[in-house]
């Protein structure tokens, strides 16, 4: 297996959003969905995981709660708050813009 | 921001809860990773072995997560206390002498800090007391800094200006107090009658005066002061109303002042004008050149003190236009106006401030002690910091938890500082009290205790902050080794060296200040005060001016009381003069200076008269205080009121004014030649004003001649205080109206003439040992434990042939080589900082040679011993146990 691809700084944050955006989750499966969309590329240690989560909702970006899960075991679930939504679309325009900068350089020949 | 506020308090009030959910958390992620793992095949062993090396470091992003949730500062900080003080407690050696050390740091400078704050910072205790001030009047060309007012100038300055809201005026007069048990003289405060209320002073008993208590006619009333009522009526709650004898009518006290420093000297009671016989005349009140007021003023709101200067300026010079004759040319004219404030503080203020200075630089040395101290024992603490930085404690978090300790040990010693420095107060009360009538103020208040709050969490932040910089990194590095010989010991061993210098150049500069401070005492000790004060004994006689009113009956009085006192049995001889050598009161007022011109030399138009202090002295004066006679005669009682004027005057006198020709013979004038006065003799010089201060040039003349003098001296064959009690009762036997006080012998009035600086050095003394004690303990700590951990390197030494005595040698010299570095800083420093204390000195330079000298050599022999003591251990090093002990 290929080593995973370092994060760059703050994007952590981003990916957490987006998966959020489907719909509220715990950290585990924040973290599945995340490797799994990414075909393995990106794969989200616990060590970032967890103090991303606490920092964002400390942020107020995103709010947890107590349920089950699938299996019917005690979870803490996290959902976007409204200006988690906001901050979800400011990043990703970013992000495109950003992307986009970086191929036409690489693309540059 | 609220969110983030109340996210810290739900923190804090449910901790255990937020613990409990990450961990329920943490567990939750774990499971479904392990149940994963089983799905894909593994083993629930391996499942879950593969889980847990996945999840990683459990407690370290527990930490992380901790931080990021909000209220680590509180919640940690709670805890770092809760440890900090566990593992103080479990040193109590380290934690005793920390505490103690800084203790007496603190202690010095809230001790000086009160004081400090109490006289030079505290606002007046008068209302809105930045706006007060005294207006002085200045003759500049013949150098006179304080020209009293006479009663024409108060009401020009009061009328004409236009910066000030109300100009009140203030003498002290002298009065005898009947009624009591004894004749009582009394320091009276004659003041305008809304004195009190410019300044703001409310009573704490009666009332202060009021616009009638001025009108002619009206009833005589005193107030009282706060130390006077205490001192004398013993705090009598029913004072007001009492009636007193004074000056020949009843006075009804209708007052007494809340304690608050007055100015310019401290009163008994105090009068309205128009009470004062003198102050009362139409004589007086006509003469524009009878000044004996002071004069004190309130700004109008938002006027600075340099627009009022500019306005009197132009006041002054108005007056000096209109009347040439009261304000001649060749004295010059000035008027100025200072803040109360300040005037009441310019004595006290560079002395207190070399103290605050000394007593910052002795908590700094306790602060470098016991970083000292810390470092050390970090050292010892290397494993168990690694092993919290393993454990998931950032660096920041390990520096806190370090400060938390060093601020918990320095607040302990601020505690105990507190109370020393209450202990003292006391003593610098009284000290303060030769500088400044503000020194009744200085006490531990709500602003002194907030200071050494400050003082001791800074002095913690300060010591804590070194040995916590000095941590290392390299974690698997501390973790290893053992901590003492690690990359960071030797590191740490830098900072302790340097600390070591530190510590010696800064006890240098204190013990410079003291030993400076000494060598000026024992200077100012050694001046010839030009007279004997052995067994003479001095007091203030005040005979009832209103019985005693005519020169004939002054004569004859003082003719009686001297032959009384003669009469006594241990009495040698008797005098009395207008003042004696070394009077507090003299020292206070300064010389009583007038112009004289001697015959033959007029004195050329535009320049200022000779001027000379003038005294009356009984026949026997010069005997009594054996003043040296050095040419001619001194005066019999042949001078009398019949004969010929004579006069006596030191040898200042005659050197200044006849160089090398003789005086005796020659005449003198003190009224433009209206009467002559012939100088019969010469007497050797007196530091009557000071010991620090040069002879003023005197002229004396005869009691008899001269009129009057207040001060009865006795010389004794015995103790003079063994006369005492009988001198005093022979003045009531003679004239029972005459007060009595100031009882004191001429010993005693010496020993208080050099009472401040005496205090002032043994006070820098007593910081400078302290800061020689605690240096001394920081390089014995420092050599114990490079010692203790060269054990190995000397074993190997010792092995290879090297003698014992050698090996001490070596350690010696590589302790002493820092002390030296320290030394020499200390000199830098000490001759850049000495000119601080120049003010403070008397005939003493502050580079002293011999000073420097004998202050190095105290501090290398003291430094030595403390490097010897632990040094010493070197040569009972047994090289084979000590290479074993690796």
């Amino acid at each position: 297996m290929a080593k995973p691809t370092d994060l760059i700084q703050g994007t952590l944050d981003m990916l957490i959003l987006k998966t959020l955006a489907l719909g509220s989750m715990h950290g585990w499966g924040i973290s599945q969905r995340i490797q799994q969309v990414s075909e393995d590329v990106l794969v989200i240690n616990q060590g970032s995981l967890y103090p991303a989560l606490y920092r964002l909702e400390q942020q107020g970006l995103i709010k947890s709660e107590w349920g089950s899960s699938d299996n019917n075991r005690q979870a803490k679930f996290y959902e976007l708050t409204r200006t988690g939504k906001k901050q979800l679309t400011e990043e990703t325009e970013n992000w495109e813009r950003l992307s986009a900068a970086v191929d036409r350089i690489l693309q540059t020949t | 921001m609220f969110r983030r506020f109340s996210s810290y308090v739900r923190a804090l009030l449910h901790k255990d809860k937020a613990e409990r959910d990450m961990d329920q958390e943490l567990q939750f992620h774990l499971e479904m990773e392990i149940e994963a793992n089983v799905k894909r095949g593994m083993s629930f062993q391996e499942a879950r072995r593969e889980a847990l090396i996945k999840f990683g470091g459990v407690e370290k992003f527990k930490e992380e997560c901790r931080d990021v949730r909000g209220a680590p500062l509180v919640e940690s900080l709670l805890q770092d206390v809760r440890y900090g003080a566990r593992i103080l407690l479990r040193n109590p050696g380290f934690t005793l002498v920390a505490v103690f050390t800084l203790a007496l740091g603190i202690g010095a400078n809230t001790a000086i800090f009160s004081v400090i704050y109490g006289v030079l910072m505290k606002p007046l205790p008068y209302r809105d007391g930045n706006q007060l001030v005294i207006v002085q009047q200045q003759a500049p060309l013949a150098r006179i800094d304080n020209v009293p007012f006479s009663y024409k100038e108060v009401v020009d300055y009061r009328e004409q200006n236009q910066t000030l809201q109300d100009v009140v005026e203030h003498h002290t007069m002298s009065f005898t107090l009947l009624g009591g048990q004894e004749p009582q003289r009394v320091q009276t405060g004659v003041v305008s009658a809304n004195f009190f209320d410019v300044l703001g002073v409310k009573p704490l008993l009666g009332r202060t005066f009021v616009e009638s208590d001025e009108a002619h006619g009206s009833d005589a009333v005193l107030v009282l002061s706060y130390q006077y009522w205490k001192g004398s009526h013993g705090g009598d709650p029913e004072i007001v109303g009492k009636v007193f004898q004074m000056n020949n009518r009843p006075h009804t006290v209708v007052g007494v002042l809340p304690p608050i420093p007055q100015y310019p000297n401290e009163q008994d009671v105090y009068m309205p004008t128009v009470n004062c016989p003198a102050r009362s005349s139409e004589q007086f009140k006509a003469n524009r050149n009878a000044r004996m007021m002071s004069v004190f003023g309130r700004l109008k709101p938002d006027v600075p003190v340099a627009q009022a200067q500019a306005d009197l300026s132009t006041l002054a010079s108005n007056l000096q236009n209109q009347y040439p004759d009261s304000y001649p040319a060749n004295r010059g004219y000035a008027a100025s106006v200072v803040s109360l404030q300040e005037e009441l503080t310019r004595r006290a203020r560079p002395t207190f401030l070399i103290l605050l200075g000394t007593a910052g630089l002795v908590l700094l040395i306790a602060c470098a002690n016991v970083a000292n101290l810390t470092l050390a024992r970090l050292m010892r603490r290397e494993r168990e910091m690694a092993i919290r930085a393993a454990m998931g404690a950032g660096r920041g978090r390990l520096i806190r938890q370090l400060l938390t300790e060093s601020t918990l040990l320095s607040v302990a010693g601020g505690v105990l500082g507190l109370l020393l420095a209450a202990g003292g107060l006391q003593l610098l009360v009284g000290f303060a009290a030769r500088f400044t009538t503000r020194a009744s103020e200085i006490k531990i208040d709500g602003s002194v205790l907030v200071f050494t709050l400050l003082i001791s969490i800074a002095t913690g932040l300060i010591f804590g902050l070194m040995p916590a910089f000095s941590s290392d990194q390299h974690l698997s590095g501390a973790l290893k080794e053992s901590g003492g010989r690690s990359s960071a010991g030797v590191r740490r061993q830098r900072v302790r060296n340097m600390l070591i210098v530190a510590q010696v150049s800064v006890s240098f500069i204190l013990l410079i200040w003291a030993g400076l401070m000494l060598r000026s005492l024992i200077k100012l000790q050694q001046v010839n005060p030009g007279f004997d004060p052995e067994r003479v004994l001095a007091m203030r006689i005040s005979p009832n001016w209103s019985k005693v009113n005519t020169p004939e009956q002054t004569r004859s009085l003082f003719t009686r009381i001297l032959d009384k006192a003669r009469s006594e049995p241990g009495v040698l001889s008797a005098a009395i003069s207008s003042t004696y050598p070394l009077n507090q009161l003299g020292i206070t007022s300064g010389p009583f200076n007038r112009g004289f011109q001697i015959e033959g030399k007029p004195i050329p138009e535009g320049e200022l008269a000779p001027q000379a202090d003038f005294r009356t002295a009984s026949t026997d004066y010069f005997e009594t205080v054996r003043q040296p006679l050095v040419q001619g005669r001194t005066f019999t009682d042949a001078d009398n009121e019949k004969a010929v004027q004579v006069a006596v005057i030191n040898q200042a006198t005659a050197r200044h004014r006849w160089g090398d020709e003789d005086p005796t013979g020659r005449r003198i004038t003190l009224d433009r030649g209206q009467t002559w006065l012939t100088v019969v003799g010469i007497v050797g010089d007196v530091r009557t004003y000071g010991l620090d201060r040069e002879p003023a040039d005197e002229i004396y003349v005869p009691l008899a001649q001269g009129g009057f003098g207040g001060n009865l001296l006795v010389r004794t064959a015995a103790d003079p205080m063994s006369v005492a009690k009988l001198t005093r009762e022979s003045v009531y036997e003679v004239d029972p109206d005459t007060a009595v006080d100031r009882v004191q012998t001429l010993e005693q009035v010496r020993s208080d003439a050099v009472a401040s600086p005496r205090l002032t050095a043994i006070l820098l003394a007593m910081f400078a040992g302290l800061a020689l004690v605690i240096t001394a303990a920081g390089i014995a700590g420092v050599m114990a434990l490079s010692v203790n951990q060269r054990t190995h390197e000397l074993g190997v030494r010792l092995a290879l042939g090297a003698t014992p005595g050698k090996v001490l040698g070596m350690v010696m010299r590589q302790g002493m080589s820092f002390v030296l570095v320290g030394l020499t800083v200390g000199v830098a420093g000490a001759l850049m900082l000495g000119r601080l204390m120049s003010s403070l000195l008397f005939a003493v330079e502050p580079t002293d040679p011999i000073t420097f000298l004998a202050v190095a050599l105290v501090l290398m022999v003291v430094a030595a011993a403390a490097c010897f003591v632990p040094a010493r251990r070197v040569t009972s090093i047994d090289p084979m146990l000590a290479l074993r002990s690796e």
